[in-house]
């Protein structure tokens, strides 16, 4: 058995999971234009899932993505239909759409919190910083959720563009996100692609969020706290489009477990703790140099520039 | 009993809607007649919060010479009577006393200077607070930089991510405000006995009431007209001449010094800091819920709104047993619920808020008939 550092497990897990995350964010702020601030709470909902049907129903861990996507999706889709339609269909301004997504999150984490006290008092397990590692299966001696996670990541994005570039109602979505109007007259049903890519967002979320739960300390409000790490990688990743968006959450999820971890070796532990200012400084980097995000780097260029610094 | 109660949920009305009512008037002053969305509000409340629970009471006990040790201030009296049967127990407090390890003890001392002499009181009351305005000044220039910068999506994510970086360090660092556990402050009103609470929350109402005033003042003037015009058109304001990155980095700034004196206020109105206590939710959704709610770009909507809400809020933590055989789940979570839904309803069905805004005439009726009058 290959030994593995335990922090690279750490790394790869949530690095996988906050790309899938981030991905969702930029899908819904690609189609709506307005950046979900409850997006953080879909993973909770994820978490809660995978607490419930392992913990308390004693099904297998894996089963449980199923429930955790549809929830997921059908939260990101009551948000969308019930709340921010009728805002746009009313002309509300951006912040009116943004302020509404943070009143959604004020409900999600209200049910979610009122849904982890009733889970306690009805089947006696804990349902705040719990750890339900033990219901993960092994693959290769190696925990599932280490290999999952990472092939779930991968995976997700390859369909994705196979739905987005071979298929035709991924063409029509693309056509919806770039000139919704335009689409609209050639007989797209935008509304229609909206709503799917909303209920995706969501569902990965979900999914997101319950593979954390299955190695991660799990809590309602666990999403709701990663919500800065998720904005950073989303604002690294440039917003434009979903591949930037999975190589921002990748990096920046690397760079805050493995990072952290290599300024403790450096200047000793007690700078681990503030492990979460990285994606703030992160994001306040991007601003400064990149503002367009990692899909604006032309890879190109900066080989040229290095090459002729080499020639020189 | 009851009456007791009453008087209970009065006072924290009271003291919420003070504390609320400023911090809510300067969001208003950013988003209501600006149009900044400041998503990161709780930056500077918690920055002012913070100046609190590390400046006066490090000042205080250097000053009284605290941090050396029991054996350095055995000849005052005071000193001496609060820490000898300490100093038994831990002995190491004979040599030195450390702010945030020994914290209890350290304003357990000052807060019994403090206790007899009320000159010295009110000026570590008002020199707190002074700082913590110069803090939440410079907190809100730092604010100002994305904010003149970046489109509205992107500042409030990157202004959200800000609020929680100064709550981040706070509780991670221990050194600032003593971290998981936070610090205690000590008390400027202690010398007013069992009037302590009431002395506190008029001080509150009284800045609440000023800061309501001004920004009232501000938006009836000229200035009023260039802030609006700013949040209403950009670019129509640049042609007619206003700088409008000069006027938005003045509002930040002026907006954040209220809102850190709030802050300090309430700091000391709790007599501690814990710097988890200052989340995005308590100090920014809330007030955007408040001002939106109210109305916003509108004085007497944030002021309504302000009301509704601590009221309700407060009707529902006081009176929670009421309540609690109706609802089968915890009463914490129901104002989340109560007020997420409410602000979605209010977002779709009356985005204008209880109060809308109504144009403001450049001068006062009153001025108009008289000038009407003389022609």
């Amino acid at each position: 058995m290959v030994f593995i550092d335990p922090v690279i497990r750490d790394a790869v897990i949530f690095a996988s999971m906050l790309s899938l995350l981030t991905l969702g964010l930029t899908l819904n702020y690609l189609t709506t234009k307005v950046p979900n601030f409850s997006h953080g709470s879909f993973a909770s909902i994820g978490m809660m899932t995978m607490l419930t049907m392992t913990a308390a129903f004693n099904q297998p861990a894996y089963l449980s993505l199923l429930p955790a996507f549809l929830l997921g999706g059908f939260a990101a889709l009551a948000l969308y239909l019930l709340v921010l339609r009728p805002l746009i269909s009313r002309d509300a301004s951006l912040v009116s759409q943004m302020i509404a997504t943070i009143a959604f999150e004020l409900i999600l984490i209200a049910v979610l919190n009122i849904y982890a006290d009733y889970f306690t008092q009805t089947f006696k397990v804990q349902s705040r910083g719990f750890l339900i590692r033990r219901f993960d299966v092994r693959i290769l001696g190696e925990p599932g959720v280490f290999i999952i996670a990472p092939a779930l990541a991968v995976s997700t994005v390859f369909l994705l563009y196979l739905l987005l570039n071979k298929t035709r109602f991924g063409i029509g979505l693309r056509a919806a996100i770039e000139n919704p109007s335009l689409a609209g007259t050639l007989g797209i049903n935008v509304k229609r692609a909206y709503t799917f890519s909303w209920f995706l967002a969501g569902g990965l979320g979900g999914v997101a969020g319950s593979l954390l739960a299955l190695w991660f300390q799990g809590s309602p409000n666990y999403g709701s706290e990663l919500l800065i790490s998720i904005f950073a990688a989303a604002i690294v990743g440039g917003l434009q489009n979903i591949y930037g968006a999975v190589a921002g959450g990748y990096l920046l999820g690397l760079v805050e477990v493995l990072g952290t971890r290599q300024l403790g070796l450096t200047f000793g532990p007690w700078i681990t703790v503030y492990r979460p200012l990285i994606p703030i400084l992160a994001m306040a980097i991007t601003l400064l140099l990149l503002p367009q995000g990692l899909v604006s780097l032309r890879l190109r260029g900066v080989f040229k520039q290095v090459q002729r610094g080499g020639s020189e | 009993m009851i009456d007791e109660q009453l008087i209970i949920f009065l006072s924290n009305v009271l003291a919420y809607v003070a504390i609320y009512l400023m911090v809510n008037v300067s969001l208003n002053f950013e988003y209501g007649f600006t149009g900044i969305p400041n998503f990161g509000k709780v930056l500077a409340v918690a920055g002012g919060a913070f100046v609190v629970g590390a400046v006066p009471g490090r000042i205080l006990a250097s000053q009284l010479n605290l941090f050396a040790g029991y054996r350095a201030v055995q000849d005052n009296p005071v000193l001496a009577e609060c820490l000898s049967t300490l100093v038994q127990v831990k002995p190491k407090l004979m040599e030195s006393i450390d702010y945030i390890e020994d914290n209890a003890v350290v304003v357990d001392c000052v807060r019994r200077v403090l206790v007899n002499d009320p000159l010295l009181s009110i000026s570590l009351l008002v020199a707190s607070v002074g700082l913590a305005a110069l803090v939440g000044a410079g907190l809100g220039f730092i604010a100002s930089y994305p904010s003149i910068r970046l489109r509205e999506d992107y500042l409030a994510m990157t202004l959200l991510a800000m609020g929680e970086f100064l709550r981040q360090v706070g509780y991670l660092d221990r050194t600032l405000v003593g971290g998981t556990l936070g610090v205690a402050v000590p008390d400027p009103y202690g010398w007013l006995g069992v009037f302590r609470p009431y002395a506190s929350t008029l001080i509150m109402l009284t800045v609440a009431v000023l800061f309501f005033l001004y920004v009232r003042a501000v938006t009836y003037s000229p200035a009023g007209r260039v802030l609006r015009a700013v949040r209403d058109s950009e670019m129509a304001a640049e042609v007619l001449g206003i700088d409008v990155v000069r006027v938005k980095q003045k509002v930040l700034v002026v907006s954040s010094m209220m809102a850190a004196v709030a802050g300090a206020l309430w700091a000391f109105n709790s007599v501690a800091v814990i710097a988890n206590t200052y989340d995005r939710f308590t100090w920014t959704f809330w007030p955007w819920v408040m001002v939106i709610i109210g109305g916003a770009g509108n004085n007497r909507g944030v002021l309504l709104g302000t009301l509704v809400f601590v009221i309700l809020r407060q009707a529902i933590l006081t009176y929670n047993y009421l309540l609690e055989p109706f609802i089968p789940f915890s009463i914490v979570w129901l104002d989340r619920l109560l007020f997420g839904i409410a602000l979605i309803i209010v977002l779709i069905i009356r985005p204008q808020g209880i109060v809308p805004e109504k144009p403001t005439p450049a001068i006062s009726f009153e001025k108009i008939r008289k000038m009407v009058q003389k022609s």
